[in-house]
């Protein structure tokens, strides 16, 4: 017999086979189908909702941190505890000057105002920044430009408003270059910008309206107070690290007792990112458990099948044994079936499971931010087809080499 | 001489062990027509299985068409039943889901004989047995007699040295049995040998010469030209 693989002959009496046999070829096929169908929406979905949680953390420098004033916690030099301090100037200027790990920071100021164009306007929230901000909110600029460190030297009367804000005001019309007002002075719109980030200070940046930080604070009288600082860290650091370096500059300019730690609002988002970054490996180490085991269970039903279709076709193997098939013959022709079966019925399995995944990604589409990646990579699904032909091949193997055992006369008595 | 056996010993292992064939002679000469009877249990089923290549042996020799059969490995064995041997069985054994052109071409598949070739060769043998209209149909649309002769196509098809037929009338009605008796009698006819094993001693009377076998041995091998007067069943 020539080489099975490119004998027209084989593969027409394995369709043969396969067609007239419906019940059997079924329920293989089922199997198959279901098997590679689950792992495939098991990873696919993993995948997605891993992109989901990981999503709302987009647009954000995952190596920040930021401080702002609180309530001492101990009296300390004649204050009673309870005491609020404020970050101002001074503290920024310290930290800037003592802290070289700081990579971009920015101090924020921010209030509810009212923005108006012409006879429009809107009640929003106005935050003043530095040019450090965009290091680390990552802003999407959609128009324009975002505020700048020689906007803040300068103390421009300049703005960028929110994607939803200039939606209210202007409309489908460029904001750029217009004048608002925000709280009746009048700013220069140079940009229009949102965010992806789930995370904000204050209001989305969609929803608010962005001045220079020196600007905001000489416009609205807020003295030399900083509500809050933020910070990234360098490569290498984390902002956990600087803490100390932080709490010490602070004590020097505020009356807070040395073991008084609660009175620093300090958050390292870095550690945030870390206890999700581990809610991520357990959710891929249950996927790979439930993967893992729905391969087992497909594997283990494949061969199951296989056998019973060797088992019931003993006294067939006997009857082309009888009349000159080589064990090798039904060997072949018993492995061919499997993988022609785990072929066709596992591609179906991984059809239906994109599909299934395309429209869970459609769904949970959104335009800002982005697909939340409900999708099977390539190489995952060439891993289920290579693991479910060479697993299932092997499952059939062992029944094909055991119905080779059997004496073909015996075989034949077989009923 | 087309089967030469000499000295054929078999025994089946077990606590108990079964000597079920003792120091067999037997010769058959090409062209011959001949049956193999005993009771059930005399070893007569055994004797079919080693002509059929379908069981080994302990001692002795078997030569078929001029080829020893002995250890024999798979490959060879399936060889040697596929060109040698055409076999027909009492319960037909066809494959179900085959019709009978395709059960006809079967043993040209396992020599690699194209479709189109084998089909025509299986047509030509139904054609023979008069089922040229029920070629496309699958065994089970056909009565026993025409399974049977389907067999029957199926076992010629490859040009064998021999017919091996296991009680071929055994699940036969009497009238059918006489027609598939007539299928062999012309297949010797155009020069075959037919060996039919049968308990039953009006198949055997249809036959040239009757070879008895009772517990493990050939009896009277010298007087197995007489045929006995037990024509009807």
């Amino acid at each position: 017999m020539n080489n099975p693989l490119f004998d027209l002959d084989n593969w027409r009496e394995i369709g043969t086979t396969l067609a007239r046999n419906k019940t059997r070829t079924f329920l293989t096929a089922f199997g198959i189908f279901w098997g590679t169908a689950m792992l495939a929406l098991l990873w696919g979905g993993a995948s997605g909702a891993e992109g989901m949680l990981r999503r709302n953390f987009s647009g954000f420098a995952t190596n920040m941190g930021f401080l702002f004033g609180g309530r001492t916690t101990m009296s300390y030099h004649g204050f009673n505890k309870g005491y609020t301090w404020q970050l101002d100037d001074a503290d920024i200027s310290a930290i800037r000057r003592l802290v070289p790990q700081i990579e971009s920071s920015s101090a924020m100021t921010g209030f509810g105002v009212t923005v108006a164009y012409g006879s429009k306007s809107t009640g929003t929230y106005a935050s003043g920044v530095e040019g450090g901000y965009a290091g680390i909110q990552l802003p999407v600029i959609y128009e324009g430009r975002f505020i700048n460190e020689s906007d803040v030297s300068h103390t421009r009367k300049v703005a960028v408003l929110g994607r939803n804000v200039a939606n209210e005001l202007f409309g489908e019309a460029s904001p750029i270059g217009k004048f608002v007002s925000v709280n009746g002075l009048f700013y220069q719109v140079v940009g229009v910008a949102g965010q992806t980030s789930e995370l904000n200070f204050g209001s989305r940046i969609d929803d608010s309206v962005t001045l220079p930080f020196t600007t905001l604070r000489r416009a609205f009288n807020r003295g030399t107070n900083v509500d809050v600082f933020l910070f990234t860290a360098k490569p290498g650091f984390r902002p956990t690290d600087m803490r100390p370096a932080f709490e010490r500059i602070i004590r020097s300019n505020h009356p807070i007792h040395p073991d008084d730690h609660n009175a620093f609002n300090f958050q390292d988002i870095s550690e945030e990112f870390g206890k999700v970054d581990m809610l991520f490996t357990a959710f891929s180490l249950i996927a790979l458990f439930v993967g893992a085991g729905t391969l087992m269970a497909g594997i283990i039903g494949v061969g199951n099948i296989m056998w019973i279709i060797v088992k019931e076709r003993t006294q067939e193997i006997g009857i082309r044994r009888a009349i000159g098939a080589k064990p090798r013959d039904i060997i072949v022709q018993v492995l061919s079936e499997g993988m022609v079966l785990t072929a066709i019925a596992g591609l179906a399995g991984l059809t239906l499971a994109t599909l299934i995944l395309g429209v869970a990604d459609h769904m949970t589409y959104s335009p800002t931010l982005g697909h939340a990646g409900f999708e099977l990579r390539f190489s995952h699904a060439v891993y289920i087809m290579v693991a479910f032909a060479v697993l299932g091949t092997a499952a059939g193997f062992i029944p094909a080499i055991k119905a080779m055992r059997i004496k073909p006369i015996e075989a034949l008595n077989s009923k | 001489m087309i089967i030469h056996l000499k000295d054929i010993n078999k025994t089946y292992p077990g606590a108990v062990p079964l000597h079920v064939l003792k120091d067999i002679n037997l010769d058959i000469e090409r062209g011959e027509f001949v049956s193999i009877m005993g009771a059930s249990g005399s070893g007569k089923s055994t004797l079919l299985n080693i002509l059929g290549i379908l069981d080994n042996y302990d001692s002795g020799e078997y030569v078929l068409d001029g080829v020893t059969i002995r250890n024999l490995s798979e490959n060879r064995a399936s060889e040697l039943r596929n060109r040698m041997i055409g076999f027909v069985f009492q319960s037909f054994n066809l494959i179900s889901y085959k019709n009978a052109i395709e059960n006809v071409a079967l043993p040209l598949f396992y020599q690699g004989i194209s479709r189109r070739k084998r089909n025509n060769l299986a047509m030509e043998q139904l054609e023979r047995m008069g089922l040229a209209d029920r070629a496309h149909h699958l065994p089970g649309e056909l009565s026993g007699g025409q399974k049977q002769r389907v067999a029957i196509a199926r076992a010629l098809i490859t040009k064998p040295s021999i017919i091996l037929a296991d009680e071929p009338t055994g699940a036969l009605d009497s009238v059918t049995s006489r027609e598939v008796m007539e299928v062999f009698r012309q297949v010797n006819e155009s020069g075959m040998t037919v060996v039919i094993v049968t308990h039953d001693p009006g198949v055997g009377a249809q036959t040239n010469r009757i070879i008895r076998i009772a517990d493990g041995r050939i009896v009277n091998p010298d007087d197995n030209l007489i045929i006995p007067d037990c024509k009807n069943v």
